[in-house]
């Protein structure tokens, strides 16, 4: 296993001495190989602690995060021995907003920044940056241009490419695809399957979009106030009752699927991924 | 980061909760000019005690006083090394001579290695630096074996260890009374309370409502930025930058991709705060009605009639003792 939570609770400390529970007995496990995750869960829920947490960047009040073999625990970083940027390299991270990472002049220095700081060398860590703006629905001509001139949607591109370029193995993305339109949002999914697919690295997804859980994760973990209340398969998901107590919604292809169901007073034999494969079930029953 | 407590409103039910901020603004003004008026060690002391009377009948810990004074430490101690070692006058405390011999300067490098590698260990780092310094000083001047490399001169005179204990305490004063206006009173209520306190201002055309506006602004925002810095110093490390380590050209770099998301946040903070208040018609200098209206009360007439008694006191023992 890639990463570890055991037992993990964390709290926001506060001024008051009321400390804010955001995660509460996490146990999660995590594999380097070729896992595509999507993590959900309503606003406030604790998904963009839980992943700052899969690379070092916070510690857990109790419990343990095993990250690569190094046992992260609340005193951790007292012991200097121990090295956590390595880590990040492993398990990148890309923040749910781009406006705290990007700094440089350039959008071509913005992305060879963190390779540069794991060693990669210059020449190759623009080589990098030239493929990884593709990748990520730019063209090169931005890499000349300022980042903070860039629209939301292409700040978004950007600090996505920026932790592409580190080829980290396991790639945490936080609401990667709020902000922009249906278009770059498909296409950016396809590029995280496509990385998924052809290198076997392992995906981690936090959204808001079921329609993505339900075509693209191989696996879904949903936090609901703090705690984590299911881990497991998309299709098993939706057919749970608490779906509405978790604050979520279904696909739109399982709710066009339920309505169909309860008008022509019919079940089919099992859930369609998408409109083909609707169709068919309706040419068998009908 | 978070011992920063200037600016954090902490609520509260005791009486400092209770009192108007206006009466707070000017008792807090008073008692900060009879922390300037007195001249000596003895009584400001006293004026410690009072403060900290005060501490213990409002019901604020005296060690969240003391995390938001850890940040001026070191300001308190270069103040307080200059003053003992400019101040020549008084009689002469402590006379001797430093040297530094080749053994000696062998011990002290051994000690300040030591002290560099097990720092991260000792609870009160603060005090620990200061012991080692002392340590090292005493060594310096008592243990001397050697073939001498340089020698110099150290003299405290009375007047310096006093002076730069007096600086000290005014000081540790001036910021806990300040501390204790914005621990006790609200942002809004502050901003309310200057802006009435400053009035007579407005008669040399000098807009009070801007400047109390301006303030209490600035102060809302302090531990905004300060989440921000966090956030931000999050997503770099993220990237691989290592705050707590790196050579002096890694540092520049470091603080470079700190503070350049800073100021872009900041400005873009400051331009959504500007629309916001258009878009909610605020038209500076116009006449406003509040929702809040602060009502003087007999206790608020009690506290500033006992701060100027204070003062007239300070004044008095001044002048004649
Ligand atoms: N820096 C912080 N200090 C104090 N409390 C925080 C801090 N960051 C988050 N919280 C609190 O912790 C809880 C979990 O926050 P988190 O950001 O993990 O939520 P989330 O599930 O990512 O939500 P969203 O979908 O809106 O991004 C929230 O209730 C939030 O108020
Ligand atoms: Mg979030």
């Amino acid at each position: 296993m890639a990463i570890k939570f055991e037992q993990v609770s964390f709290q926001y400390p506060s001024f008051d001495g009321k400390n804010f529970s955001a995660l509460e007995n996490i146990n999660l496990e995590i594999s380097d190989k070729g896992e595509f995750i999507t993590l959900i869960g309503e606003t406030g829920s604790g998904k963009s602690t839980l992943v700052q947490h899969m690379n070092a960047l916070l510690r857990p009040n109790t419990g343990s995060v095993t990250i690569y073999g190094i046992k992260i625990e609340k005193n951790t970083n007292k012991n200097k021995k121990i090295k956590l940027n390595p880590l990040r390299q492993k398990v990148g991270l890309v923040f749910q907003f781009p406006e705290y990472q990007l700094f440089e002049e350039t959008v071509l220095k913005d992305i060879i920044f963190g390779p540069k700081n794991f060693g990669v060398k210059e020449d190759e860590a623009i080589k990098r940056a030239k493929e990884v703006i593709k990748h990520v629905g730019l063209t090169e001509d931005y890499l000349g241009r300022s980042p903070f001139n860039l629209s939301g949607g292409e700040q978004k591109r950007v600090s996505i490419a920026g932790i592409l370029a580190m080829e980290p193995d396991i790639l945490v993305l936080d609401e990667p695809t709020s902000g922009l339109d249906p278009k770059g949002r498909d296409a950016l999914l396809e590029l995280f399957t496509n990385i998924h697919k052809k290198l076997n690295k392992t995906i981690i997804i936090i959204t808001h979009d079921m329609n993505t859980v339900y075509k693209y994760a191989s696996r879904v973990v949903v936090m609901h106030d703090a705690k984590l209340v299911y881990d497991g398969l998309p299709n098993m998901l939706f057919m749970d009752e608490n779906i509405e107590k978790w604050n979520l919604d279904l696909p739109d292809i399982i709710g066009i699927t339920k309505q169909l169901e309860a008008k022509l007073d019919i079940t089919f034999t099992k859930k369609p991924h998408n409109v083909n494969e609707l169709f068919e079930l309706m040419k068998g029953v009908l | 980061m978070k011992n920063i407590i200037v600016g954090q409103y902490i609520p509260g039910k005791s009486f400092l909760y209770k009192m108007d901020p206006r009466s707070k603004i000017l008792a807090l003004f008073i008692l900060m000019v009879s922390a300037f008026v007195f001249k000596d060690i003895t009584h400001i002391i006293y004026m410690l005690l009072g403060v900290l009377v005060i501490l213990k009948i409002g019901g604020i810990p005296i060690m969240r006083i003391a995390r938001g004074l850890r940040p001026i430490m070191i300001l308190l101690l270069f103040t307080f090394t200059f003053q003992v070692l400019f101040i020549k006058t008084g009689p002469v405390i402590l006379d001797t001579v430093l040297t530094l011999t080749t053994i000696n300067i062998g011990i002290m490098i051994l000690a300040i290695v030591v002290w560099y590698y097990t720092r991260r260990y000792i609870k009160s780092k603060f005090f620990y630096m200061v012991l080692v310094i002392v340590g090292i000083l005493t060594m310096l001047s008592l243990f001397t074996p050697g073939t001498v490399i340089s020698s110099s001169n150290l003299t405290i005179y009375e007047d310096g260890l006093l002076g730069a204990s007096f600086i000290m305490v005014r000081l540790i004063i001036i910021v806990t009374l300040s501390t204790i206006l914005t621990l006790t009173t609200k942002p809004t209520d502050l901003n309310l309370g200057l802006e009435r306190i400053l009035k007579p201002l407005n008669l040399v055309k000098i807009n009070s409502e801007e400047i109390a506006l301006i303030i209490s602004i600035a102060l809302r925002y302090i531990p905004t930025l300060l989440d921000e810095a966090n956030k931000i110093m999050l997503a770099q490390a993220s990237r691989g930058v290592d705050f707590t380590e790196g050579k002096f050209k890694d540092k520049v770099m470091q603080i470079i991709s700190l503070l350049v998301p800073m100021f872009i946040i900041s400005f873009k903070r400051s331009d959504d705060l500007a629309n916001a208040m258009e878009a909610r018609s605020f038209v500076p200098g116009n006449k406003r009605t509040r929702i809040h209206i602060l009502s003087w009360q007999s206790r608020d007439t009690l506290v500033i009639v006992f701060c100027l008694l204070v003062l007239t006191a300070t004044v008095v023992v001044r002048v004649y003792l």
